[in-house]
């Protein structure tokens, strides 16, 4: 079998954790690959924050993170890097830590050890309302709407900290147009909301802050396979029409590869493979052994 | 039928001041799932701030606005400092902390303003007013009573339904994890929400102390049977607050009027009673209950 | 076999005590005596929130339900001091299933609040009816020792035998009772009310036996108190009593004995002490009187906020950390202490279960 790193590295920009080129299957780390990840990174990505630039795109990186609550260690040495414009699949079984990875990146839950970094920059240990406002949107599993408000309400909230008076408005109706279901709906209580929809609702409402990366854990549970389809054909859209980075965190790992530049798999809390989704979709062997199916 | 009418409209004024304590304690039940139970001890120290500047300039609304904004910031400090821990902690660390936070106060108070009974001036005269030559039982002040809670109480919904601060309160309140998610400074709404019920219990104690006398425990009674206008109308319902403090209000004073005066107290705790056993969560209480 | 180590213990205690009263001062004695009185009050009260999860803040009124008892047999009908002592807490205990069943359903603030409205609104029942309760002034009690002891018997020291007894039975039937299957009960469903109610525990009527037996205590705290002071009046029975008790219950550590004589030896001791300071350095009497009420509710905050175990938990932490485990019973291995305050059985702060979700706390 052609060793999948140096099919990798030969990408432009290389895939990140190129690391992952030790091989299928093993866990990695080293602060030498990383180093070398983040230089094809930057040169290859090149949209980040360069003077004024428009794109949303940014690199997000955790490195070496060990998280967990309460005396349990859930997440063990775990580094990913998210090319900007790329949506990550973070995949795994139940309790293998992917939970506990977005909420560590997004603030809730303070890592024993390692890093995030967003561009460069060090959120680590930062809290959520600041991690928020450098530009990482978390949409939660469970979907988190708040039901006591409507959906229009659901959505000023999101775009509260961003915009000022003209900016919420400008932001309402960008996302009416592109969320027409919402629009439809847009006084009604946001309880009244199928769970198709409402997964939709907490997607628009991640993005009235026009954030450069999006954390979605598990959209899809819950849905009807016709809905999931539509959420996951959302989230490709986000990815080629705004150039957004999307980590996604699936138990759906069919449906999560299927739109996914790279998939990353945990397992009792580490990453066990770090490999293209493409390929990582094509290997029976992986995808029976840690996915199941 | 004119006594009545007099114990009707003479219980409006007592239960609008009960609605704003009961107002003030929702506020804070909404957003924190605590239940203050040093509010009446806040609204003593406010007031007594106010009685040290008016003897001070003589103005009455220079107290009255003082007190107002003490209550603000009592609210806010207490909330930083001593409430902040306990927030996400067992019901019982926070109902030990605001009891002995009800302690401490009027413990303050009595030492620096002393324990004998002080009165309070009105703020309208308090010759009873005549619909043509009857007497209706309540007098401009009590009018001004009135109103003054029920603007308040109207500033309040406005600012919940009609600002970004409201929102911002209100999904606090009902989801503090989405609230954060979505870049919600939730502890500094939090600290809001205790401001903004601080002063409401200020207006309270300015609005009741002439009645009662001002003294450190002056408020205790006013306090509970707030607590009580708060379980009928719902803990979480702020239009629950007005119309159960009302309802209090006016059937109280008939109590009062009719029974004597010392069965207040008890008719209001065999209220409390029967709200809490018949329909614990209150006349307008809202369908989707956190956890209790 | 824990009875017989109780008694054991409550023998030795009480001859150490008889030995005491007998070399103090009258005054001294008296002290005891009210120590006595306080440590049965708190007891119950640290029982009740500590073992069974509820709160009271009206504890104050099932003493004057104890009080008034008491005062009104021994006016009445002559009864002797045992005779009262045995039923002033049958009373109280009546007062606390009535309260128990209207509280049983209700918890957390809802519980505190309405216990809260008992302690403000009870003293007025005395006020409301003078005939029967003397009104304001209240009523009277004398208590004599016995004319055996001889005619100059310090009546103190007398007073401090009756309720050091009195005290020392009640220690002995609430250790016994939190040894046993039914104190055990009540801490399930302290922990968690569901799973014990799945687990067929009769929720409610273990909530209000808690609520009996805790009020009992405070009732034969009433009496003892009406004995020591002569009298009873609505005045000795406010509000600022029932704070008193709580503020003694957490300082001293919710659900142990030991932590009831501590929260006593404050209570009784502390605000006398800080008042003849207050005033020896200057402060005017009602300002010296206000500054013990001040105090306990630093107390309160404070303990919550640091040391939510109280003296008692400190001292058995303190204790973890430098002594080896010692056997809990003879022959069986030494238990393993917790590893944090939260996963302490025995600690009445159990943190709610961590989700996923949980907040890091608010900067």
């Amino acid at each position: 079998m052609p060793s999948s790193a140096e099919a990798g590295a030969e990408r432009g920009g290389g895939t990140s954790s190129a690391g992952a080129g030790a091989g299928r299957g093993r866990a990695q780390s080293g602060g030498g690959r990383e180093a070398r990840g983040r230089d094809k990174q930057s040169a290859g990505a090149g949209q980040t924050e360069r003077g004024g630039g428009t794109s949303r795109a940014a690199a997000l990186e955790v490195e070496h993170l060990e998280s967990g609550y309460a005396g349990v260690m859930a997440l063990r040495d775990v580094s990913i890097s998210a090319k900007p414009g790329t949506i990550t699949a973070v995949l795994g079984a139940n309790g293998a830590g992917k939970t506990t990875l977005l909420a560590t990146i997004s603030g809730f839950v303070r890592p024993r050890q390692g890093r995030v970094t967003l561009d460069g920059t060090d959120l680590t240990r930062r809290a959520p309302e600041e991690i928020v406002r450098a530009g990482i949107a978390h949409v939660p599993e469970g979907q988190a709407v708040i039901t006591e408000l409507t959906v229009e309400e659901n959505l000023r909230v999101g775009g509260l900290w961003r915009h000022g008076q003209a900016g919420r408005a400008a932001a309402l109706e960008d996302a009416y147009k592109r969320f027409p279901v919402l629009a439809a709906a847009r006084n009604r209580s946001a309880s009244t909301l199928s769970g198709g929809e409402r997964q939709i609702l907490v997607i628009a409402r991640a993005l009235m802050a026009s954030p450069k990366v999006l954390l979605l854990d598990e959209p899809s549970l819950g849905l009807a396979p016709r809905i999931v389809a539509q959420v996951m054909d959302l989230i490709q859209r986000l990815r080629d029409e705004s150039g957004l980075t999307v980590v996604l965190v699936e138990q759906n790992a069919r449906s999560a590869l299927a739109i996914a530049d790279l998939g990353v798999v945990l397992n009792v809390g580490r990453v066990v493979v770090i490999e293209e989704a493409a390929v990582l979709g094509a290997d029976e062997a992986l995808r029976k052994h840690y996915l199941g199916f | 039928m004119t006594e009545f009418l007099q114990f009707t409209l003479g219980g409006v004024s007592f239960g609008m001041v009960y609605a704003a304590i009961a107002l003030s304690l929702v506020l804070i039940w909404r957003g924190t799932r605590i239940l203050n139970y040093s509010q009446g001890a806040m609204a003593v120290l406010t007031t007594y701030i106010a009685l040290t500047v008016i003897n001070h300039t003589g103005s009455y609304w220079e107290g009255f606005v003082v007190a107002l904004a003490a209550g603000l910031v009592l609210g806010a400090v207490i909330e930083r400092t001593v409430i902040r821990p306990v927030e996400n902690k067992p019901p019982l660390n926070a109902v030990v902390v605001t009891i002995g936070l009800l302690v401490l106060i009027e413990g303050i108070a009595g030492i620096i303003y002393g324990g004998q009974y002080r009165s309070f001036p009105t703020a309208f005269s308090v010759t009873g007013l005549h619909a043509r030559s009857v007497p209706l039982g309540i007098s401009r002040n009590d009018v001004f009573v009135a109103s003054a809670v029920l603007v308040v109480a109207l500033a309040l919904a406005a600012l919940f339904r009609f600002t970004s601060v409201g929102l911002r309160l209100r999904a606090s309140a009902f989801n503090p994890y989405a609230a954060r998610l979505l870049g919600v400074r939730v502890g500094r709404v939090l600290t809001l929400g205790w401001a903004l019920a601080g002063l409401i219990g200020a207006l309270a104690g300015l609005l009741v102390s002439p009645d009662t006398f001002l003294y450190p425990s002056s408020m205790d009674s006013i306090f509970v049977l707030g607590f009580t206008a708060a379980v009928i109308g719902g803990l979480d319902s702020p239009v629950g607050a007005i119309v159960g403090g009302l309802i209090l209000g006016v059937v109280l004073n008939y109590v009062g009027g009719y029974l004597g005066s010392n069965l207040v107290s008890i008719f209001g705790l065999v209220a409390l009673m029967a709200v809490l056993l018949i329909r614990p969560s209150g006349l307008f209480s809202v369908t989707h209950e956190r956890r209790v | 076999m824990t009875l017989l180590r109780h008694l054991a213990a409550a023998i030795v205690a009480g001859a150490v005590i008889w030995a005491a009263s007998v070399q103090l001062s009258p005054f001294r004695d008296f002290q005891m005596a009210q120590i006595a009185v306080y440590v049965v009050a708190i007891a119950g009260l640290s029982f009740l929130i500590g073992l069974s999860g509820q709160i009271s803040l009206g504890h104050g009124a099932f003493m004057a339900v104890g009080a008034y008892t008491t005062a009104l047999l021994m006016m009445h009908l002559n009864w002797p001091w045992w005779a009262v002592f045995l039923a002033s807490p049958a009373v109280a205990a009546v007062g606390g299933a009535v309260v128990g069943l209207a509280a049983a359903r209700l918890h957390g603030p809802y519980l505190a609040g309405a216990t809260l409205m008992l302690a403000v609104a009870l003293p007025s029942l005395a006020v409301q009816f003078p005939g029967v309760f003397g009104g304001d002034q209240g009523l009277s009690v004398n208590v004599f020792p016995p004319a055996g002891l001889g005619a100059n018997f310090p009546p103190t020291r007398w007073l401090a035998w009756i309720c050091a007894l009195a005290a020392l039975v009640t220690l002995v039937i609430l250790a016994n009772l939190a040894r046993s299957r039914v104190g055990r009960n009540w801490r399930a469903i302290r922990d968690d009310p569901v799973a014990a109610a799945l687990a067929g525990l009769p929720v409610g009527r273990l909530r209000v036996l808690a609520f009996i037996v805790s009020a009992a205590c405070a009732g034969l705290a009433g009496a003892m108190l009406a004995v020591t002071t002569s009298l009873v009046s609505p005045g000795s029975f406010t509000l600022s009593l029932s704070i008193a008790l709580l503020a003694g219950a957490v300082l001293g550590g919710l659900g142990t004995l030991t932590g009831a004589l501590w929260g006593a030896l404050v209570i009784v001791l502390v605000p006398t002490y800080v008042t003849d300071v207050a005033t020896s350095h200057g402060f005017s009497g009602g300002v010296a009187a206000n500054i013990p009420i001040a105090a306990y509710g630093v107390v309160l905050i404070v303990v919550m906020l640091i040391f939510p175990q109280g003296i008692q938990g400190g001292l058995r932490r303190l204790a973890k950390q430098f002594l080896p485990t010692p056997p809990t019973h003879l022959g069986s291995p030494g238990r393993r202490p917790p590893a944090s305050e939260a996963e302490d059985p025995d600690s009445p702060y159990r943190r709610p279960p961590v989700s996923e979700h949980q907040e890091e706390g608010t900067s």
